[in-house]
């Protein structure tokens, strides 16, 4: 099976919760963006008594315009459940779901794809690098330099269309990633660690720069992390994952109002009692 | 492991497919001046090994002789054009230097080489020697040198962080970025000095297998012409499958996670 | 400075020998200008060049083309693999001979060996290339939904380009060698023709001056096409610096 890209126009039902509390404290039910449900990949195994379990029986819903972290140690197949979504690995059993905007016509899902590398075309220009996806998801042209002069001001790169990506640092080649990411209007934003190969500074300037993205953009989007901090910074929910064999264990919410600010104590507060939880888990599976 | 079966019957369908193109052909021109049979050479082959050859020499000293003077002057020319094409990538006085003279020895043409070899080294092994190191050792070194340009920048520099010397920079963080392009010099300089020391052979160099195919060919016999060729492939793919493709699966082992075709 | 040293060294050499056997360089440059300044040497270096390239054009196209399919599809690698082993393992010379011996004095023998000689080499060259393209930028392509058109065009071929490159210099270069090597031995007519009847008359000055007018030529050419072409081509990368 592939992942089915269901789309329809009405609002579905609010998803699923797993453990923890209820996010809305009031207002309506959010639309469902993505939808999975029990989850299973193997990967076949020649020679071991049974298939190597990749992913086990993964429920998840990410609602719209929201920002859901998934929390795990590295390994933990985060980066494939992120591969499945985006329809490039195939799963063994159970349903994965994802939803165009509900304020827009019905067709495929746009999917941007923040890798932890930023993965440019080093032979391209900037906005030819973005032109690329621009062209892959049929965007007309006449849109072309609009969006990038928008998003790569989003990113606080405006004015670097013609230069080339070796020229630039490693976070600057990740704002490139994300404005990339962005310029397809997604509906989804599905980001696979993407600060872990920055050194703190940039990641921490990249992380503030992303919460102001939000603020203006709101995508909806699904953040992959190893860095529990980073997750409660940034997220309205996260979903904590451990290993061998990959199952989401908790759910939690996080109700702290935005623009937020990491020496926040609410955010600290939280991240001290996340922890113990997070780690004795993790810890215990090995 | 239905993957590696699966190649083996391709490559065996492949070569089955080529004697049955050559066969058909053969049927079709029905002139066995003009191109004989698979069948007919294959026995022309087998009675070879029987009968001594002009000079009284058995096929087993021809084969030998020739395959000599391709190791020697193989391993020469791949040392020397690797130790140049090196040198000329990591050192911008070298690169100045060489890139004078390196064109003017990758454009003089093969036959110019044997022809000059031969007119001053006389019909001799020096001679052979000499006409493929001038041919092949230019087009490895450019290729190593082409490899070292595209080399990643970035790792060099984290080995010079770690104080990595030269001889460890080398080996580890340059040498396996220039696998592909030393593999590809590889296995078109050992086809080159093949060709070369045939072509040698062919002018009158003493025994060997170019010295037999031109014999036969002079002699019009077509059957023994082809038989000559054919032993030249045997050989050739006998070599690249016990060498080569061996060489190539150890040297490569830490690409398999990031080749295009995947394993998916 | 190299360059000239290299000049001294000759012509030191070039006294100890007869002209004809081994000219110095004023000696050679004579023979050359006496080429240069026959008419009906450019007929002759025609007939050459226009073998040439019709062998080095169908051999990169041939040539890239299995090679792209042979790294991106493993039963093709697998299938094809011998063919392209046996051809490269048969000499220039038999080839020559055989040409000639099947399609007879004609334009169709230089070129068929050229062809059957380079293209392999051209189909390796490019599938050792495609197993050197990164995957990570594949599978970006196939997130962000590229189609095949798109991801050939700027995915594929911007990572194959050093090894289309330095197949194109090698494949003219090997082209125009066996050009010769085949007109030694078989058509009659052109420049290797030349050096086989000096060759025969022991005249390694005018052997030498015909192979170096030619040898002019086909730089010229490298040099008008591939070093302008590889420096806008490659103008992205950064130098390995020592």
């Amino acid at each position: 099976m592939t992942a089915q890209h269901a789309y329809n126009a009405q609002r579905s039902a609010t998803a699923p919760i797993i453990a923890g509390r209820d996010v809305r404290a009031g207002g309506a039910a959010g639309a469902s963006a993505i939808t999975i449900e029990g989850l299973t990949k193997k990967f076949p195994a020649p020679g071991a008594e049974q298939d190597f379990v990749v992913l086990h029986e993964i429920s998840l819903s990410v609602d719209e315009g929201k920002f859901v972290s998934i929390v795990g140690p590295s390994g933990c197949g985060k980066s494939t459940l992120l591969n499945v979504i985006a329809g490039i690995e195939r799963y063994d059993s159970g349903a994965v779901a994802v939803h165009p905007r509900s304020d827009r016509a019905a067709r495929e899902p746009r999917i941007g794809y923040v890798f932890q590398s930023p993965r440019l075309l080093n032979w391209l220009t900037v906005e030819n690098n973005i032109h690329f996806v621009l062209e892959a998801q049929n965007v007309p042209r006449s849109r072309w330099r609009d969006l990038v002069a928008k998003n790569l001001e989003m990113v606080g790169l405006a004015g670097q269309e013609r230069n080339y990506p070796l020229n630039l640092s490693g976070g600057m080649q990740q704002r490139v990633a994300i404005a990339r990411a962005l310029a397809i209007e997604p509906d989804i934003l599905l980001m696979d660690e993407p600060f872990s190969h920055l050194d703190a500074i940039t990641a921490r300037k990249l992380r503030f720069d992303l919460m102001e993205i939000l603020q203006r953009a709101k995508p909806t989007i699904l953040f992959v992390t190893h860095d529990l901090s980073e997750a409660v910074f940034l997220s309205d929910s996260i979903y904590m994952m451990s290993t061998k064999p990959a199952r989401i264990f908790k759910r939690v919410a996080i109700d702290i109002p935005r623009p937020r600010r990491p020496e926040d104590s609410e955010i600290f507060d939280l991240e001290k009692t996340l922890t113990r939880d997070f780690f004795s888990v993790v810890e215990a599976s090995g | 492991m239905a993957g590696r079966l699966e190649d083996i019957a391709l490559r065996v369908a492949s070569i089955a497919v080529l004697l049955l193109f050559w066969w058909a052909a053969a049927a079709a021109i029905n002139d066995s001046q003009v191109l004989p049979g698979p069948w007919a050479v294959a026995q022309t082959i087998v009675q070879d090994f029987g009968t001594p050859g002009p000079e009284g020499e058995s096929a087993f000293f021809d084969i030998g002789i020739t395959l000599a003077r391709i190791f020697i002057a193989f391993a020469a020319s791949m040392v020397a054009g690797i130790g140049i094409g090196l040198a000329m990538g990591l050192n911008r006085a070298c690169e100045r230097a060489l890139l004078a003279v390196i064109p003017l020895m990758l454009t003089m043409p093969t036959i110019l080489m044997v022809f000059l070899a031969i007119m001053w080294f006389g019909y001799s092994q020096a001679g052979a020697l000499v006409a493929v190191m001038a041919v092949v050792t230019p087009f490895v070194a450019v290729n190593m040198f082409e490899g070292t340009r595209a080399m990643d920048k970035s790792l060099a520099q984290m080995g010079t962080t770690f104080r990595a010397s030269r001889s460890l920079l080398l080996r580890k963080i340059y040498l396996p970025q220039l696998m592909p392009y030393i593999f590809s010099a590889f296995r078109y300089a050992f086809g080159q000095t093949w060709k070369i020391v045939a072509l040698a052979e062919t002018f009158g160099l003493k025994f060997g297998i170019g010295y037999m195919f031109f014999f036969w060919f002079q002699q019009f016999n077509i059957a023994q012409t082809l038989a000559w060729v054919m032993m030249f492939v045997i050989l050739m793919l006998a070599l690249e499958h016990l060498v080569f493709a061996r060489l190539e699966s150890r040297a490569f082992a830490w690409r398999s996670a990031s080749s295009a075709q995947g394993g998916r | 400075m190299t360059f000239v040293a290299a000049i001294v060294a000759w012509k030191a050499i070039s006294l100890f020998f007869y002209p004809v056997f081994f000219p110095g360089p004023a000696v050679l440059l004579e023979r050359m200008a006496e080429v240069y300044g026959n008419p009906g040497s450019y007929a002759i270096f025609g007939q050459t060049l226009a073998r040439i390239f019709e062998g080095f054009v169908i051999s990169m196209l041939l040539g890239t083309a299995l090679g792209l399919v042979m790294g991106l599809k493993r039963s093709v690698e697998a299938f094809f693999d011998s063919w392209i082993m046996v051809l490269l393992t048969v000499p220039s010379i038999c080839w020559a001979f055989l040409s000639v011996l099947w399609f007879g004095i004609s334009e169709t023998a230089p070129i068929l060996t050229i062809v059957l000689i380079v293209f392999p080499y051209v189909s390796m060259n490019i599938w050792a290339g495609t197993k050197a393209i990164q995957r990570d930028l594949v599978e970006m392509g196939q997130v962000y939904k590229a189609d095949r058109a798109l991801m050939l065009r700027k995915v594929l071929i911007p990572q194959l380009m050093p090894y289309i490159f330095s197949s194109l210099r090698i494949a003219l270069s090997l082209s125009w060698k066996i050009a010769l090597v085949a007109e030694a031995f078989g058509v009659g007519s052109g420049v290797g023709q030349q050096l086989t009847y000096w060759f025969q008359e022991t005249r390694v000055d005018m052997m030498l001056a015909w192979g170096v007018s030619f040898m002019i030529v086909m730089v010229l050419i490298d040099l008008l096409v591939f070093r302008t072409w590889a420096r806008r081509t490659f103008a992205w990368r950064p130098e390995v610096a020592v």
